[in-house]
């Protein structure tokens, strides 16, 4: 080696080192420093974040409020103990998952396939919990809680089920619970509810959800990466709150009865308090058996039930709207007399038909009425008498002015979900919607509840409530009171409000009500309301619906008793019979059975007994 | 060269590369068992059983490099390359896959990482054409041919893919230039083509999902036909001020010849880069620009680095008392996040006595380097200090968030016994260089 190699550019070389050592001592200086900043000044935040990061949380389902009666005394729905067992295959020594799913099959009483497809061999070695089934009771966890020992990976955990007790026709009031989907989520979410939560989809479970629910608890544990639990002393729990007992309005004797004299006809009761608003039965046939969606068929039932070309989940008495047909005769009375148009007394000429621009209107009788006043009107039905009344006497804008003030084509505002609020035809709608004007034609029409008119049966006991009130019309619930789930006391109370108000003189509605009690005396219900329990008023209804030839809705407004000083003792029955049903007018006759029953305090089978119904 | 065989200092080994080298490995040994240790206190590794006999083997090799002449690594650099050549080769072909690379190449469970040994065959190789062109080193030629030896390793363990191994041979490169006596604006010159390479190649995706917007460059960039285009312009320019300069000798036309030439080559490797890098290394870069971007994804590994380090607090919260590590919530704590269990465990001062240890090393074979008169010495001390450094720089960096996260390990402490046994190596050489010091 020549010395020359190693001397040019020697000192260059030196002072060079002398600047990279400089180099890297500064950037091992900027590291310290910053170490130091993220190690002792900012090492709070990290701490706070390590924390957050390794505890992961289980919810402790908090217990359902249990549904009551008005009475209080038997529950409608409560809470069944249930369990659910999972299964973590990554548990499990290997090649055991076999052997530990078949001795899981001997306890579950089930075939050894049923277990074994849920398990499928890529999950063997995934840390997670696998549903192998829903449902169990809790013998069946004793006896496999017994052989634990023997069963790697099983574990179990509680998921009470609702029981809705024999319920029949409160399916549409009670509705049921499901996990809550995707989109209910997204609205939900910052107000209590996780991906894992059960949430009332139907009825007084949907509205009173947050009511019922309670607050679920959360027991914290500390996780690895993979999500399995550590042993960890910072485990804690938050208990959690159970959810509010609601007490309905409803009777339950009322209900059944009114499900038994609608018997299975698609169509509709409803029973009213119309001194307060309260709904004592609401009946829609047909109904579901909520408690299907938590058997193992659950999927296949609601598919049937949703297919259902009935459609068993309609409310019919709240969310479906019909033509009222003569039913809304009572409002057209009501104007008659608040309005002060026509003397009630006089009488006007009824032909077989009424004939305007041409059209000809007919009676539902070949020759028509004759000579008759209005209180006959109303008790025959007579609609030529009401095509002249509404078309010569009132005119649309007040027949429109009355139906709205009698709460119709609007909600009636009870508290269940999903109300429709039906429609009250005026000019206005019809050139905006149709882009056709309003016609005297369109008038006739309404006169007697027919064309574009669309009412709820809960909308026509409340028309029923307001005649019988002096014009007053309190919301309908069926919430009656919420209970506290320990001491059971009462922690709120439905206090009747009133919703719509008519300010008529006293004499209009006594005048309104007794020609409502002649059309059972004299009337056109005379031969079908045949019950001395109790006197009943009430107006009948054929509503004809679409095409020609098809048969026709059977409605009847009615309340009880008639001349009754106390008005917490009337009821309001309505009763609402679609035109899908055989032709048998059995609106008037349900309504007679179900009069009968609940002011002769019988059964409905004693009911039927005593009445002795030529129509039966 | 009688008394070759005969240096007094020969099994002298140096302390102060000795014991920082020991310190640092028993450092790594006590925290790949603490990562191999579950939250429950089981043992369920024994990664820091086979690093023992990784650390007895390397600890053998470094003695062994010590005694053997490194003259006859300098004689025989260029075959030693040629062999690592092919190896890399071969392990782009029948090499396994570890950490979604082709790197490990052996037969029998017998083998290692080529890329790892490679590094020290190309700086054998550097220093030896480095030192051959000394006397020129000023000129671009030089420079060229070596950037030219360089490429070869490059291109073959990014295709493996091992990013972060190959951007080690940039500093590398860098480093020895410099001490080689290389013009600084050469350097300067190198380093920026790479600089520029690397965000021409990344533009687009940065433009994407960091920047959120879109200023046309992205587009510029990605359309082939464009980019032609500008680089043949800019070659154009570049031949144009070449021949002016020749002629004229003018200052402006070397500058212009210099930052276009420069563009040019940036533009190309850029181009062929973009074309080469996967999606999951560019992500890595971007993730390391916006962490948040990808929080349950790329991002998590540094999101769980930075909790882990920065909760360890001044004292740690002791060893085998972590909670990120021991839960498993951080990812490879045993090889490339080693550094953060020993921040979350150890705290600062464990981290600072990393940093001591290491300082000793860098310091030493700096000091080394200051006071030895062989120029391939010093360049090969100095390929290895830059290649300590840079590993130092970039996995520590990488696991407090001041550098992308890269996978390259923390010499002696990350498990594994290729770059455990490459750096011992290195240090072994080093040692030997020291000691025949005298002999020139």
């Amino acid at each position: 080696m020549s010395k020359i190699d190693s001397v040019p550019g020697a000192q260059t070389s030196k002072n060079r080192v002398i600047l990279l050592a400089i180099f890297i001592g500064l950037i091992v200086g900027v590291y310290i420093v910053h170490l130091f900043s993220m190690q002792v000044i900012q090492t709070q935040k990290y701490k706070e974040r390590a924390t957050v990061i390794s505890q992961r949380t289980i919810d402790i389902p908090a217990k359902r409020g249990e549904i009551f009666d008005r009475h209080a005394d038997v529950p409608l729905v409560r809470n069944v103990d249930s369990f659910q067992i999972d299964f973590n295959p990554a548990d499990v020594p290997p090649g055991q998952v076999p052997l530990v799913l078949s001795k899981l099959a001997v306890l579950l009483k089930t075939p050894y396939t049923d277990l074994d497809t849920r398990v499928p061999l890529s999950s063997y070695p995934i840390y997670q919990n696998i549903e192998l089934r829903k449902g169990v009771d809790y013998q069946t966890i004793a006896s496999v809680a017994e052989r634990l020992n023997e069963l790697p990976g099983v574990s179990w955990r509680s998921t009470p089920i609702r029981d809705y007790i024999d319920n029949g026709s409160l399916a549409h009031v009670i509705g049921y619970v499901g996990n809550i989907t995707q989109d209910e989520l997204q609205v939900l979410y910052n107000q209590g509810y996780g991906i894992h939560s059960v949430i009332g989809k139907n009825g007084i479970e949907k509205k009173f959800d947050m009511i019922l629910r309670g607050k679920d608890g959360t027991r914290f544990r500390t996780v690895d990466v993979n999500g399995r639990s550590v042993d960890s002393p910072r485990t804690a729990e938050i208990a959690p709150i159970p959810g509010h007992d609601i007490v309905l309005t409803i009777d339950r004797t009322y209900q059944k009865i009114a499900q038994e004299a609608l018997g299975p006809r698609n169509g509709s009761v409803v029973i009213l308090r119309p001194s307060t608003g309260e709904i004592l039965a609401m009946v829609s046939y047909p109904y579901y058996d909520a408690n299907v969606f938590y058997t193992d068929h659950a999927a296949t039932e609601f598919d049937r039930l949703q297919t259902d070309p009935a459609f068993p989940f309609l409310n019919r008495a709240i969310q479906s709207a019909y033509p009222a047909g003569s039913v809304f005769k009572l409002v057209m009375t009501t104007a008659a007399l608040g309005e002060n148009v026509i003397d009630p007394k006089k009488k006007i000429f009824c032909g077989p038909s009424y004939k305007l621009a041409g059209q000809v209107f007919r009676e539902h009788i070949p020759n028509g009425f004759g000579w008759i006043d209005l209180a006959t009107a109303l008790a025959d039905s007579a609609d030529v008498y009401y095509y002249q009344l509404g078309e010569e006497y009132l005119g649309i804008d007040k027949i429109d002015n009355y139906s709205k003030k009698f709460g119709l084509g609007q909600i009636t505002g009870i508290d269940l979900p999903g109300e429709v609020q039906g429609l009250v035809p005026t000019p206005k709608w019809k050139e905006r919607v149709l882009n056709y004007p309003w016609l005297g034609g369109d008038t006739v029409n309404l006169s007697i509840g027919q064309g574009y008119l669309q009412v709820t049966p809960l909308q026509m006991a409340d028309v029923a409530a307001m005649i019988i009130n002096n014009g007053k019309i309190y919301r309908p619930y069926v919430v009656k009171e919420i209970l506290d789930p320990i001491t059971k006391k009462v922690v709120e109370e439905t206090k009747p409000e009133l919703e719509y108000e008519m300010k008529l003189p006293d004499k209009v509605w006594s005048e309104v009500r007794a020609d409502m009690r002649g059309v059972i005396t004299r009337g056109t219900a005379d031969v079908v309301v045949t019950t001395h329990a109790t006197e009943v008023a009430g107006k009948t209804g054929t509503a004809e619906d679409g095409a020609k030839g098809s048969s026709n809705h059977s409605w009847f407004v009615s309340y009880a008793p008639y001349n009754e000083t106390d008005p917490s003792k009337q009821i309001v029955v309505v009763v609402q019979v679609e035109r899908t049903n055989r032709w048998e007018w059995w609106a008037p006759k349900a309504a007679n059975i179900i009069f009968q029953a609940i002011f002769g305090h019988q059964t409905y089978e004693q009911a039927v007994k005593e009445l002795h119904p030529w129509y039966m | 060269m009688l008394n070759e065989e005969t240096p007094k200092t020969v099994l002298q080994f140096d302390p102060f590369l000795l014991i920082p080298v020991i310190a640092l490995m028993t450092i790594g040994v006590l925290f790949i068992f603490s990562s191999g240790v579950n939250s429950s206190g089981v043992i369920v590794s024994d990664e820091y059983k086979r690093q023992l006999f990784w650390v007895g083997l390397a600890l053998i090799l470094m003695l062994t490099f010590s005694y053997v002449s490194y003259n006859v690594l300098k004689d025989f650099s260029f075959y030693i390359f040629l062999l690592f050549m092919v190896l890399l080769v071969l392990t782009l072909i029948f090499g396994k896959v570890v950490n979604g690379a082709r790197a490990w190449l052996g037969v029998f469970g017998l083998g290692g990482q080529p890329s790892e040994f490679t590094k020290i065959a190309t700086i054998l190789l550097l220093a030896r054409f480095l030192k051959q062109h000394q006397a020129n080193i000023k000129k671009l030629s030089v420079i060229f041919r070596a950037v030219g030896i360089l490429l070869i390793p490059m291109f073959l363990i990014l295709r493996q893919p091992d990013t972060g191994t190959t951007l080690v041979f940039i500093p590398l490169f860098l480093f020895m230039l410099f001490v080689a006596g290389a013009k600084v604006r050469h350097i300067l010159y190198v380093a920026l083509t790479g600089f520029l390479a690397i965000v021409i190649a990344l533009y687009p995706s940065i433009e994407a999902m960091v920047l959120h917007q879109d200023n046309g460059l992205g587009t510029l960039l990605t359309s082939l036909n464009l980019v032609g285009v500008v680089a043949l312009s800019f070659m154009l320019i570049s031949v144009l001020s070449w021949l002016g300069w020749k002629k004229y000798k003018s200052t402006v036309l070397y500058w212009c010849l210099y930052f276009f030439s420069l563009a040019f080559f940036a533009l190309l490797v850029g181009t062929l880069l973009r074309h080469v890098l996967k999606d999951y290394q560019v992500m890595r870069f971007i993730v390391f620009l916006n962490p948040s971007i990808d929080p349950r994804g790329s991002g998590w590994n540094l999101l769980q680095s930075m909790t882990a380090i920065g909760s360890g607090g001044l004292t740690g919260k002791g060893f085998l008392a972590g909670t990120q590590s021991h839960y498993r919530f951080l990812p490879m704590q045993s090889t490339d996040f080693i550094f953060s269990i020993l921040g979350e465990e150890w705290g600062f001062w464990g981290g600072l006595l990393v940093f001591g240890f290491y300082g000793l090393l860098l310091g030493r074979l700096l000091w080394i380097m200051y006071h030895i008169k062989d120029v391939y010495g010093i360049l090969v001390i100095g390929g290895f200090v830059a290649v300590f450094a840079t590993h130092l720089f970039i996995n520590v960096g990488m696991t407090i968030g001041i550098m992308p996260v890269t996978g390259i390990p923390l010499y002696f402490m990350s498990y594994g016994g290729s770059s455990l046994i490459a750096a011992s190596i290195a240090v072994g050489i080093a040692m030997n260089i020291y000691n025949r010091r005298f002999m020139y």
